[in-house]
C-alpha cells in the first residue's frame, strides 16, 4: 500500500489536516513528501543536480510549503503540485547558483524573517544586528541542557502550533499552563545562554 | 520573568498601531529589551532549525524505503537474514542488559524489547484460521518477511475487512522496518471499533515508538492513554510504557 492509496488524498484534505491535531498534520506532512519526490529525479535530470543536492531542494521545498500552509501564505490558486513544483524548481536554480555556500542555509533563514516582518525597519535593524551577534551553536547547545519537558514544548510551540494544541498534544490541563510552562522554559534557555 | 511574556504576547497576538510603536520605541531605546526580543526571536528560530533538521532526516528515511526495490534473491537474501538473525540476538543481549540496568527507557528501545519479546513469533497452529493465514504465518515464522507481507496484503485485496490480515501484515512491516505502511496497516485495523479485542491502536503507538521520529513520542502517548482509557487490547504493556515514557 503506498501513499497514494492513503485515505488523506485531495488538495483540500491534505489542506485541513495541518489545521488538525499533531498527528493528522504529520500524517499530512509524509503524505505531501512522498507523494512528489519523483521531482528528485527531476531535479537530477532537468537541472542535473546530484541525488543528494536534489534530494535537499525538494525537501526543503516541501518545508517551505508546509510553512506556507500553515502560515496561510498558500492561497489555493495552483494546485499543490503546481506549487510545489515552482518552488522546488526555484530552489534547483538558488542551490545551482549557491553551489559554494551552504545548501543546509536555502530553508533556515525564512523563521527569522517571518517573524521580524512584525517590526518596523528602524527598530527591526537594531534586532537583526543582536541576533547576527546571538551565537547559534552555543544557543543550540544550551538547548540540550532543558528537559526533555521544555525541549518538547518548545519544538511544538517552534513548529507554530498553539498553546491550546500544544495542551492537548502533551497532556497539559489549558493553554494557559502550557503558555506560562513555556515563558519558563525560554527565560531558563536564556539563563543558560547568558551563562548565569 | 523578564520581559519575555510582554514580547511573546507582542508576536503571538495583534498588536495594534500604539503597541507597535511603543514596542518599537523600546527597541530602540532599550539595550536589554532589544536584547530579549533578539534572544527570542533566535531562541525560536534555532529551535525551528532543529526541527526542520529532524524533519529532512525523517524525509530522508522515507525516501531511502521508497528507493528500497523489493529484489527477491534466494541465496543473498538467506545471508542477510542470517546476519539479520545474528544481529537480533546480538541486539536483544544488548537491550536486555540495557533494560535491566538502566529503569528509564526510550522509546525505540521499549519497542524493540515489546518485538522481541511478543513478535518474533506468531502462533501458527490456529485451527479456524484459514489456509493462506496459516501459510502467511508458516512464511513469518521461517523469516520470510517479505513473502509473508506479500501473502497478507493478496489476503487483503481479496478481503479487505480481513482484521486478522491486516494486524499481521502490520506486523510484517513493522518488523521490515516499513513504518509507514505499518502504520496504514494498523490505523486501519483500528477502525473496527466493533471488535472487542482490537489491537490496532496499541500497535499504531507500537509503531510511532519504533519510528520514534519527531512528535511521534507525543502522538504514541496519546494513543497509549487512550488505549488504557478504553481498556483496549495491549492496555497493560500501555499502563508499564506511559510510566517509562
Amino acid at each position: 500500500m503506498s501513499f497514494e492509496q492513503h485515505p488523506v488524498s485531495t488538495d483540500e484534505d491534505l489542506i485541513e489536516s495541518f489545521h488538525q491535531n499533531a498527528l493528522l498534520k504529520r500524517k499530512a506532512e509524509d503524505t505531501i513528501f512522498t507523494r512528489y519526490t519523483y521531482f528528485i529525479k527531476e531535479g537530477m535530470y532537468k537541472y542535473a543536480l546530484p541525488e543528494e543536492d536534489a534530494f535537499d531542494a525538494y525537501s526543503d521545498t516541501v518545508l517551505q510549503v508546509i510553512n506556507n500552509i500553515v502560515s496561510g501564505v498558500f492561497e489555493k490558486k495552483s494546485s499543490l503540485k503546481t506549487y510545489l513544483y515552482r518552488i522546488f524548481a526555484n530552489k534547483c536554480v538558488d542551490l545551482i547558483r549557491k553551489k559554494t555556500t551552504n545548501k543546509n542555509s536555502v530553508h533556515q533563514t525564512s523563521s527569522v524573517t517571518d517573524m521580524l516582518f512584525m517590526i518596523a525597519d528602524s527598530a527591526k535593524t537594531v534586532v537583526q544586528q543582536l541576533i547576527e551577534k546571538t551565537d547559534m551553536d552555543i544557543l543550540k547547545n544550551k538547548m540540550k541542557e532543558l528537559g526533555e519537558n521544555c525541549r518538547q514544548i518548545l519544538a511544538f510551540f517552534a513548529d507554530n502550533y498553539s498553546d491550546k494544541e500544544i495542551a492537548v498534544a502533551l497532556d497539559y490541563k489549558s493553554a494557559d499552563v502550557v503558555k506560562t510552562s513555556r515563558l519558563r522554559c525560554l527565560e531558563k534557555l536564556r539563563q543558560l545562554y547568558l551563562g548565569k | 520573568m523578564s520581559n519575555l511574556k510582554y514580547i511573546d504576547d507582542y508576536f503571538n497576538g495583534f498588536p495594534g498601531d500604539e503597541q507597535k510603536q511603543e514596542f518599537e520605541k523600546l527597541i530602540k531605546n532599550d539595550a536589554a529589551f532589544a536584547e530579549e526580543v533578539a534572544f527570542y526571536v533566535a531562541a525560536k528560530a534555532g529551535f525551528q532549525q532543529h526541527a526542520q533538521q529532524e524533519k529532512k532526516e525523517h524525509f530522508r528515511n522515507l525516501y531511502r524505503q521508497q528507493q528500497a526495490v523489493p529484489v527477491v534473491q534466494l541465496k543473498p537474501a538467506k545471508r542477510v537474514w542470517q546476519y539479520f538473525s545474528a544481529a537480533s540476538v546480538l541486539l536483544f543481549i544488548f537491550l536486555l542488559t540495557w533494560f535491566v540496568n538502566n529503569r528509564k527507557t526510550s522509546p525505540d528501545q521499549l519497542a524493540d524489547t515489546y518485538i522481541q519479546q511478543h513478535l518474533l513469533t506468531l502462533p501458527v497452529t490456529m485451527g479456524t484460521q484459514q489456509d493462506s493465514l496459516q501459510t502467511g504465518l508458516n512464511l513469518y515464522k521461517s523469516d520470510k518477511l517479505p513473502e509473508a507481507l506479500q501473502y497478507f496484503e493478496t489476503m487483503l485485496k481479496n478481503n479487505a475487512a480481513d482484521d486478522a490480515a491486516k494486524k499481521y501484515a502490520g506486523i510484517v512491516s513493522l518488523r521490515l522496518k516499513n513504518y509507514d505502511k505499518a502504520l496504514s496497516h494498523f490505523q486501519s485495523l483500528e477502525q473496527n471499533t466493533a471488535s472487542f479485542s482490537n489491537p490496532g491502536k496499541f500497535y499504531h503507538a507500537l509503531t510511532l515508538l519504533k519510528r520514534n521520529s519527531a512528535g511521534d513520542k507525543a502522538a504514541a502517548i496519546l494513543l497509549l492513554k487512550e488505549v488504557v482509557a478504553k481498556d483496549l487490547e495491549g492496555k497493560e504493556t500501555a499502563v508499564t510504557w506511559l510510566k517509562k515514557l
